[in-house]
């Protein structure tokens, strides 16, 4: 050992100690003193020649000089050692001892290392299928090759005082972008879906699909199989299908080119482009496309500048230099131009700005807050992404507890390993490198689990997920998730454990402080906290969507069913409706653009008297045949349009809303005037919900329409009678409409379709709070397993002096319940908060109960006691003979 | 034959190392090649040299007694071993072995 060196003279002054320290820590220990000793000679000399403060800062400089291999800690190589070095090393004898022992612990505690192995196996379950999850949300439009210069063109708008934005667009944007702005490469419009019937000699069936504009194909990346980007979508008659529609019309995508197509029975398209099949990860289907002039053709009313429907999305130049291109100096130009197209805009109170979205954004954020995006689907991303970690890190608390708790049985050979020499990062090695091999075996579990459950899974989240065996990133994030599990669920057993002193372990005074035991605590606390949080949100989500899906609408949905008019029933539709009404099982038709569920657009146009110049409300409109209130059994003040009265044309059925926003007490027969055409309101409609319950009842004004075309028929059916119903409309439907695919839909299907992604989550939170809490339960059992047996004897002791089995349980569980509760009680104040910003998202929600804090806390505490009172009571009722004999 | 292979900068320090005779270390080299090269060389560099030196067997060193002036710490003194000595001596008389070759006045080419 080196003697230790004379307090240094007071005056000199001293080097920084920081800077000896680092030395100390990266310089070779053979190399320090002399080192060390040659700076400070150096420093001593310059302090008397340059001063104290320049002399620290070379002293610093030189320190940092020797951060060089020769230096840096390193074996001695010269054969000239005067200490004994370390026995244990890397050699592989003893990495062979290691894993011995390793296999020996695991093969020798099997309930623990199932415990341990279950839970981590769990929680990867979980991480992995979220990851596969997360990584395929945001696959989603992310393969076109031009996507970062693609833009989604949107419109902000003012209305009654709010801003709102929304992609519709006018239909003929996309052009005239295109002609005023160089910037921009290419620009297509895109529609609505559609459905259309397809028919080709005696084939037909309806198929999904839209407009697209003629740039559609050179702007997203889609491969065509046959046929040219330019002109695929360039002339009126032009038809795209993709592959799946050729091989069923054609036989092949090769056969259909050039081809005819019949669509709905009237008009022919020639087949110009074959596109392959659409990928899973694209956010908008369709099978064929349609070309935009005769999209334009078909609606005449696209030409209005004041009509917003379609979408636009522009593709930019790349810039000069192959940066990306200045969107946001585009943005500024763009932003006005709807004004400058439109000198009626001018004086609108509405306020109408374009911007843009880049296009791959879309899917994820849709959502916009005040006419500015705010979030999405990413909240679900975000929310799951940390629901995977916090399950991980539960699973990671169990390992960490159990090996902490389970450290006394290890003590003597870390102990023993101490003495024979070891030292500390050693046996940090060893500590970590057991709970990696435990990790390891997990995650072989873990893949067994999800490649099970990955079909389920993909019904669930309507997904269509495989593992990518052949990306290396999937393993490379495999192995990184199992490298950070072992590391963190390992780490504390392996500080704790190695920092143990060999004296006192093997003199058998060794007595674990309270810290460890308040760490454990913590840890527990910790857990449970986080599977309350999942239960308490799963309980909010569950109870919100059976709000939905129980809440009165205004309407009944039950026994109705839409089909779409086309065909023959345009003309027949009065035969049709005649006839049907005489069928069994039909109570009552109407149509209606638009589903209840759905209305057809809005409208700012309306007037009224005493209307303010500054007044802009949205209205929403649909337009219905007769019997539309009878058809969905809405509530009706007034009367509905009738055959009986001659002027229905111009007559209006309006919503409470509606009434209520223009100032009528009592509307009916109040003037009304809609798109420059006066008219009487004649019924006054009970507020019923238009769309989901995320939007509050807007105002809404019907009007009688006496055209059924492209409508939705809608019929309402005898309660317990649909077989009947179903089979009388598809007999008549093949009678006068045999060129068309006889489909339907359910109301309350469609319904459902509405809260298809908080479905999705309420049944995904279901599974992961389950997971939760059962991951946590499994650590709190390996706990109370431990500390029945820590306290054998104590037990034992009790009994002999005669304590009773259920005051010895209360005992051992009253400690491990104390935790739980303190979980209780943090977790409810995050739930809540939590729970309530999840919420704000819907305009009609549950209220958050009291009630549901004490059911979920006395959940968890019931699950816990059970957990603990199997060991508990096992403890109480062992002989206790047996336990003290060896006293 | 195997030979020994030495720096420049090696070289070097093991010519001071030989003349200091017995007292040379880390600091009293580096300051002794500063004056007498008038090259500004970096206390780690000489250190570096020195190990590289005792690693090939060229160099021995001896902890000597402990200074105030280093706060306490021992010198580590510098000897050339035999060996050292030795290479030494060859690379002298290779290097006048070589220039024995030199013609005695060189012609000086001017392309002007």
């Amino acid at each position: 050992m080196n003697p230790k060196p004379p307090a240094p003279r007071q005056n000199a002054g001293s080097p920084p100690r920081w800077a000896d320290r680092l030395l100390a820590w990266f310089c070779a220990p053979h190399l320090l003193e002399e080192v060390q000793g040659d700076l400070y000679e150096r420093f001593t000399r310059r302090v008397a020649l340059v001063g104290e403060r320049s002399a620290r800062r070379q002293y610093i400089w030189e320190v940092l000089g020797f951060i060089r291999p020769f230096a840096l800690k390193r074996q001695r190589t010269v054969h000239q050692s005067d200490e004994y070095t370390s026995p244990i090393s890397l050699h592989p004898a003893m990495i062979r001892n290691y894993l011995k022992i390793a296999w020996r612990n695991i093969a020798h505690n099997k309930t623990f290392s199932a415990i341990n192995i279950l839970g981590l196996a769990l929680g990867m379950v979980c991480s992995l299928l979220i990851f596969l999850w997360i990584q395929d949300e945001f696959s989603v439009d992310a393969y076109h090759a031009n996507g970062t210069r693609l833009y989604n063109v949107m419109e902000r708008q003012l209305y009654d005082g709010k801003v709102v934005a929304a992609p519709s667009t006018p239909g003929l944007l996309s052009d005239e972008l295109k002609k005023k702005f160089p910037e921009i490469e290419y620009a297509a419009g895109f529609s609505w879906e559609d459905q259309r019937t397809f028919t080709v000699g005696e084939k037909f069936n309806r198929e999904k699909g839209r407009f697209a504009g003629a740039d559609w194909f050179s702007m997203f990346t889609v491969p065509l199989l046959e046929g040219r980007p330019e002109t695929a979508l360039n002339a009126p008659a032009n038809l795209a299908i993709s592959r799946k529609l050729a091989e069923n019309y054609f036989g092949s995508p090769q056969a259909a080119i050039g081809k005819s197509i019949r669509l709905d029975n009237q008009t022919d398209y020639q087949v110009t482009a074959v596109f392959e099949n659409l990928p899973d990860n694209s956010s908008e289907k369709y099978d064929y496309l349609l070309s935009w002039q005769d999209f334009i053709r078909r609606n005449e009313w696209l030409k209005d500048w004041g009509s917003n429907a379609p979408r636009t999305f522009i593709q930019l130049h790349q810039a000069r230099n192959g940066d990306l291109p200045d969107a946001d100096r585009l943005e500024a130009k763009l932003k006005h131009f709807l004004k400058e197209v439109n000198p009626r805009m001018k004086e609108s109170p509405f306020k109408i700005e374009l911007f843009l979205q880049p296009f791959p954004e879309g899917y994820l954020y849709s959502n916009f807050k005040d006419g500015y995006q705010d979030g999405g689907r990413i909240e679900y991303v975000r929310l799951f992404g940390i629901v995977a970690v916090f399950i991980l890190l539960i699973a990671c608390i169990n390992f960490m507890n159990l090996a902490t708790a389970r450290s006394v049985r290890r003590a003597r050979e870390v102990g023993v390993r101490k003495v024979i020499g070891a030292v500390r990062s050693l046996l940090i090695g060893q500590f970590v490198g057991e709970a990696l091999l435990l990790t390891f075996l997990a995650l072989v579990l873990a893949l067994g689990i999800v490649w099970l459950l990955l079909p389920v899974f993909n019904t669930l989240t309507e997904k269509h997920i495989t593992f990518r065996y052949a990306s290396p990133s999937f393993w490379a994030t495999l192995l990184g998730m199992a490298l950070l599990t072992g590391l963190i669920a390992g780490s504390y057993p392996a500080l704790f454990l190695s920092s143990l002193n060999p004296i006192r372990v093997l003199k058998g005074s060794l007595r674990f402080g309270s810290g460890a035991r308040l760490f454990r605590q913590g840890l527990v606390v910790f857990q449970f906290v986080l599977s309350m949080l999942l239960i308490i949100g799963t309980i909010v989500v569950y109870r919100q969507i059976n709000f939905i899906q129980t809440k009165n609408l205004g309407y009944d949905r039950e026994n109705l069913i839409y089909l779409s008019a086309e065909g023959n029933l345009v003309d027949k539709y009065s035969t049709f409706k005649q006839e049907l009404l005489k069928s069994p099982g039909i109570q009552s038709m109407t149509y209606m653009d638009g589903t209840p569920t759905n209305t057809f657009g809005s409208t700012g146009n309306v007037q009224w008297p005493g209307k303010g110049p500054d007044v802009s409300i949205e209205f929403q409109f649909s337009t219905v045949d007769y019997d539309f209130t009878k058809t969905l059994k809405l509530n009706l003040k007034g009367r509905d349009f009738s055959k009986a009265y001659g002027l229905d044309s111009v007559s209006y059925l309006i919503n409470e809303t509606a009434a209520r926003r223009i100032g009528y007490v009592d509307p009916i027969g109040k003037p009304l005037t809609l798109w420059g055409k006066q008219g009487t309101i004649i019924g006054l409609i009970e507020d019923y919900h238009m769309t989901s319950l995320h939007i509050p009842i807007e105002p809404l004004i019907i009007k009688l329409s006496p055209d059924p075309e492209r409508k939705n028929i809608i019929i309402r059916t005898q309660p317990g009678q649909s077989r009947e119903a179903l089979a009388s409309v598809e007999t008549l439907w093949r009678q006068l409409n045999p060129k068309f695919p006889f489909s339907y839909k359910f109301a309350d299907q469609e319904f459902q379709k509405l809260y298809r992604s908080e479905i999705v989550v309420g049944t995904l939170a279901n599974y992961f709070a389950f997971l939760a809490i059962f991951i946590s339960c499994l650590g709190l059992f390996g706990l109370a397993a431990f500390t029945a047996e820590q306290r054998t004897k104590e037990i034992g002791v009790r009994k002999v002096l005669g304590a009773s089995v259920p005051s010895i349980v209360t005992l051992l569980s009253a400690d491990f319940l104390k935790l739980v509760l303190i979980a209780i009680l943090i977790a409810s104040p995050l739930a809540w908060y939590a729970m309530n910003r999840w919420l704000a998202d819907f305009a009609y929600k549950i209220d958050i109960e009291w009630w549901i804090f004490a059911g979920a806390g006395m959940l968890a505490t019931v699950i816990a006691l059970l957990t603990i009172s199997f060991q508990s009571i096992k403890a109480a009722l062992m002989d206790p003979v047996r336990s003290l004999r060896t006293e | 034959m195997k030979r020994t292979y030495l720096g420049e900068f090696e070289e070097i320090v093991l010519l001071l190392v030989a003349g200091m005779d017995g007292e040379a270390y880390g600091v009293g080299i580096t300051h002794k090649l500063n004056e007498e090269t008038d090259r500004s060389v970096r206390l780690n560099q000489v250190h570096a040299a020195l190990h590289r030196l005792q690693e090939k067997g060229m160099v021995a060193s001896r902890l000597g007694d402990p200074t105030p002036e280093r706060g306490g710490r021992r010198k580590l003194l510098f000897t050339v071993t035999a060996y050292g000595y030795r290479t030494l001596h060859d690379i002298k008389e290779m290097r006048a072995q070589l220039w024995d070759n030199v013609p005695a006045a060189p012609k000086l080419a001017f392309n002007l």
